[in-house]
């Protein structure tokens, strides 16, 4: 199993295959930042939810701005997603609460639809044609998830996208997601 | 009628997370779901959940939605038959 590229990303920093992009906004406003410099041409980020917007931006700059797919001799194109974290869908979840608290009974379906945390694994798939395999699972820490990479999905994947994707409180959030490749 | 029409363009935009779209953005007689915004299932939902907190309107006959949600003008023509705040 080889790590390809490998994306990390805070509230304040973004750091790709070791190198840092420079951001100007923090937190979820730095998403967005993102979102505008390098995406730019799916308005579907805007109705996301934190976790996804998250996951979403990680995947992006993972397989278009990595430069993994002109250095390879493989084919860089994931088959699978497979994603983990503590908190599963908290966040959205608490602010779709909110739309339901007493005397406001106003469930927004919008904020409903990512009341789960698999749903980021869906948006990713979705927007680079992924159709193999996706999966997310709650986890206590990012180490966990190599363990579930290896017994599960060693020789049955070629490439996947695998990894951390947290956000448990508004502006605080943390991915650190790899394009793995087998060596089958 | 106008003013109704802008500010339901306005509360269009906030209850889809429009960012960057302004109320002039939104063409009145535009088709709000296919072509012109392109609006979905989940947006139809939205846009049920606005007539009902900022206008008191219940959509109890869905089939009567389409013609309702056709353009940001027929929803306005809509609202201003049928509000009840």
């Amino acid at each position: 199993m080889k790590v390809e590229s490998q994306i990390e990303i805070t509230p304040t920093s973004v750091v790709l295959n070791g190198q840092a992009i420079a951001v100007e906004a923090t937190g979820e406003k730095m998403l967005v930042e993102l979102y505008r410099r390098f995406v730019g041409d799916y308005p579907k980020f805007f109705k996301m939810d934190t976790l996804s917007r998250l996951g979403f931006i990680a995947a992006e700059l993972l397989l278009k701005h990595s430069g993994a797919s002109e250095h390879s001799d493989k084919s860089c194109q994931p088959t699978a997603v497979i994603l983990a974290n503590r908190s599963a869908s908290i966040k959205n979840d608490r602010d779709y609460l909110a739309t339901i608290s007493e005397g406001n009974y106003y469930p927004s379906p919008s904020l409903f639809v990512y009341t789960l945390p698999n749903i980021v694994t869906g948006e990713i798939a979705i927007r680079h044609h992924i159709q193999g395999e996706t999966a997310f699972y709650i986890l206590e820490k990012p180490e966990d998830l190599e363990p579930i990479l290896l017994s599960t999905f060693n020789f049955k994947l070629s490439t996947a996208l695998a990894g951390w994707c947290e956000c448990s409180e508004p502006n605080s959030f943390y991915a650190k997601m790899q394009l793995i490749i087998w060596n089958n | 009628m106008e003013q109704l029409i802008e500010q339901l363009k306005a509360q269009i935009i906030e209850a889809l997370s429009f960012e960057d779209m302004t109320p002039a953005d939104i063409d009145t007689d535009a088709p709000l779901f296919g072509e012109g915004l392109g609006l979905d299932s989940i947006d139809a939902l939205e846009l049920i959940m606005l007539l009902d907190r900022e206008y008191g309107i219940k959509l109890a006959d869905p089939k009567a939605g389409k013609a309702i949600f056709a353009s940001v003008r027929t929803m306005a023509e809509y609202i201003s038959t049928h509000r009840t705040k």
